[in-house]
């Protein structure tokens, strides 16, 4: 206990510095700024703002980056609720009532609740994350290359099994991504892999630009096609704050949600996604009347939204810990760790404390800052939603081609954004998801280097990996979720999930 | 080109798994044809090949099982999507890329114009992807966002990034302060677009030079 406060003392110390405060705050606010346009998500907000951050020092620029993401999603929330566009699969379930709830005229309503609930679940997730970010540090740091590699197939068979859509296409955008990983200079040999003899090739493929193209780029090829149809909300906001009858309803589902979210973020996949749904299946079980839910009930908006942040805020635990991340969104945050020079895993926690703790603390910060950001400028991100599609995505794209051009002044970092989105373009069109594809490229470097060490301790023998008891637990875990997710059954119910 | 797969043969039931496979396939071959010269190793030394071909073994047999499943479980179909939005994109990315400093391709050097130059071009080329574009919203948006551009990565965060056309720079007097010409241009780019908006009177710019 008393480490667990020394611990938080140090991180609060570290995030109420007035430069990590002006960085979250101003993370926070472009984050929102961007996620509060309909048809880009938070992993497109953090793609594309990626490059500003990387001329920080590590712990602002992590810290900046959090904001972000914790912005984009309330911003996505925000566009859910008052467009009915839901910017990502987890503001999806707050659309249903949100929406309905904005089109009786109590928009401002749900909007407080959905940011109240936030940050409580955010409160409640950030003291989950540093009550077990130091047990789970120290599981992981018994962990060898064997271990390693066993652990990063299990995370990412879960990534696998708890996204939906095809297992198959899943695990092949995987192995793509992984493939993607090993274009360069091998370190090991120094030999020279599918670089086609281009020089800018040989350091690899740069992570902001692969993330830029298959997210920022691609998206917009993708928005492009569909005809706009906007249905933003005519009605006035209504009043910002709930009356105390909303907030006797709301405090229940709130607290149930960020309960549920917490423990589904830190399953190593992607659980945070599966919080939402499940959350909104549960107050409809308990609610004594539940045809009121999809016409606007406030519990459909209050359980789903803490669901959602607290789960987004849990599902750092495996990244900060094992250094596994989760979801595109952490995947991208291990891109701009290892871009900072820090390796993900156990031994950020150890060698570097003031980081680990200083990006915790301001986990919270930043939950405090948008609910001060968000309530308040509701009336400014109503304007920004009615600008039509046709002007915000020409901005976007220029903003991508300077961001990428400012990172390495590279001419050809910025072809290729075009290149990857266009690749990108045509894997969406095929059905694959883009982003198992960039959890195997952020992985696949780590994995080649484990998977070398650990054939090397063991002479060349495969069996290592299921004769060391840990490592054998971990790959069992994993078959059992692969098999347990193709046997038609279970997957079944898995895609009823995803459709409701 | 597997986008445009127009198959209707029999027994075929997802033609959009069908076109995922075969793209499997040959990022597969084009992986073990590029890496057919590396060294795959033993497995207790691992060579810069092993790993490569691994993945590309495993892309190319979920691409077989892709196909495979293309003709016994019906699936999606292909849409046409229209290729002219996303070609015109990449347009705009490369000829910001070719614009924004000297770039050699082979015999070819592109003029180095500057951020003054590449973003409008960007905005443009790329907003005509648009179905619905029209043509004087892009050059008020593009006289808008640019010298936001400037003032904001140039000035503010001074980012390396050229901002004039290096023909101009020469012409520069020496006693010139670099910063205060690109504030001076800058203004002058916002007075123009504010122009253009009350001349033209349509409404729709007035959010986004608030947004900025």
């Amino acid at each position: 206990m008393e480490t667990f406060l020394s611990n938080l003392s140090l991180g609060f110390s570290v995030a109420l510095g007035l430069q990590n405060l002006g960085l979250a705050f101003l993370g926070c606010l472009v984050g929102t700024l961007i996620g509060v346009l309909p048809g880009v998500g938070p992993v497109a907000t953090i793609a594309m703002l990626l490059p500003i951050t990387f001329s920080l020092d590590p712990t602002g620029s992590l810290i900046m980056l959090a904001g972000i993401y914790y912005g984009a999603q309330y911003g996505g929330s925000t566009t859910a609720i008052l467009v009915n566009i839901p910017g990502e699969a987890t503001s999806v379930v707050t659309a249903i009532d949100g929406h309905e709830m904005a089109k009786k005229g109590r928009a401002g309503a749900a909007l407080a609740v959905a940011a109240l609930g936030s940050f409580f679940a955010g409160s409640v997730a950030t003291l989950v994350i540093a009550a077990l970010g130091a047990p789970l540090t120290k599981i992981a740091l018994m962990f060898g290359a064997t271990e390693y590699f066993s652990l990063m197939i299990m995370g990412l068979v879960l990534a696998v099994v708890l996204a939906g859509g095809s297992v198959l296409k899943a695990v092949a955008m995987i192995l793509v991504g992984i493939l993607l990983s090993t274009v360069g200079t091998d370190l090991e040999t120094g030999d020279e892999r599918m670089t086609f003899g281009l020089i800018f090739l040989s350091d690899g493929i740069d992570f902001a630009v692969l993330a830029m193209g298959i997210f920022g780029v691609a998206e917009i090829m993708r928005n492009l096609a569909q005809p706009e149809s906007r249905d933003v909300v005519r009605k006035p906001i209504g009043r910002l704050l709930p009356n105390r009858e909303e907030l006797r309803q709301s405090w229940a589902p709130v607290v149930r949600g960020t309960v549920m979210g917490s423990i589904l973020g830190i399953l190593p996949g992607n659980g945070a996604v599966l919080a939402p749904f499940a959350s909104y299946a549960m107050e409809k079980k308990l609610a004594k009347d539940p045809t009121r839910f999809g016409k606007g009930a406030i519990e459909g908006v209050a359980g789903p939204e803490s669901a959602n942040n607290a789960g987004a805020q849990t599902s750092f635990i495996p990244l900060l810990t094992l250094g596994i991340p989760g979801n595109a969104v952490m995947a991208l945050m291990v891109g701009a760790m290892t871009i900072q020079g820090i390796i993900p895993g156990p031994q950020v926690m150890t060698g570097n404390p003031s980081l680990f703790w200083g990006m915790i603390a301001s986990m919270w910060v930043g939950n405090l800052m948008l609910l001060v950001i968000n309530l308040p400028m509701v009336g400014l991100w109503v304007r920004l939603l009615k600008v039509p599609y046709r002007l915000m995505f020409p901005a976007i794209l220029a903003f991508c081609c300077i961001g990428i051009y400012s990172i390495n002044s590279l001419p050809t970092d910025v072809m290729f954004i075009g290149l990857f989105g266009f690749v990108g373009y045509l894997l969406i069109k095929c059905g694959f998801e883009p982003a198992p594809l960039l959890l195997g490229f952020v992985l696949g470097k780590l994995m080649e280097e484990n998977m070398r060490r650990a054939l090397i301790l063991s002479r060349g023998s495969l069996s290592t990996f299921i004769t060391e008891p840990i490592s054998a637990g971990l790959l069992l875990v994993s078959v059992v979720l692969l098999a347990a997710a193709i046997i038609p059954n279970v997957r079944k119910g898995r895609d009823e999930m995803f459709v409701e | 080109m597997t986008s445009r797969l127009k198959h209707r043969a029999k027994g075929l039931k997802a033609p959009q798994n069908l076109a995922g496979g075969i793209a499997l396939v040959s990022i597969a071959a084009l992986t073990l044809w590029l890496t057919r010269d590396l060294d795959p190793g033993t497995l207790s030394a691992m060579g810069s090949g092993m790993l490569p071909h691994m993945l590309a073994w495993a892309v190319g047999l979920c691409g077989v099982a892709l196909v495979l499943s293309a003709f016994l479980h019906s699936g999606e179909r292909l849409e046409r999507g229209n290729l002219q939005g996303p070609l015109l994109i990449i347009l705009a990315i490369f000829a910001f890329s070719a614009t924004i400093r000297p770039l050699t391709i082979g015999p070819v050097t592109t003029p180095g114009l500057g951020l003054i130059v590449a973003v409008p071009i960007a905005i443009i080329i790329g907003g005509m992807a648009s179905a619905e574009a029209r043509i004087h919203e892009l050059v008020m948006l593009s006289l808008g966002l640019t010298p936001s551009c400037m003032l904001v990565f140039c000035d503010m965060l001074n980012l390396p990034i050229p901002v004039f056309p290096q023909a101009v720079i020469e012409i520069f007097p020496d006693g010139w302060d670099a910063k205060s010409i690109l504030r001076i241009s800058a203004l002058v780019m916002i007075a123009a677009a504010v122009m253009i908006f009350y001349t033209s009177r349509k409404p729709v710019l007035a959010d986004r030079g608030e947004s900025e």
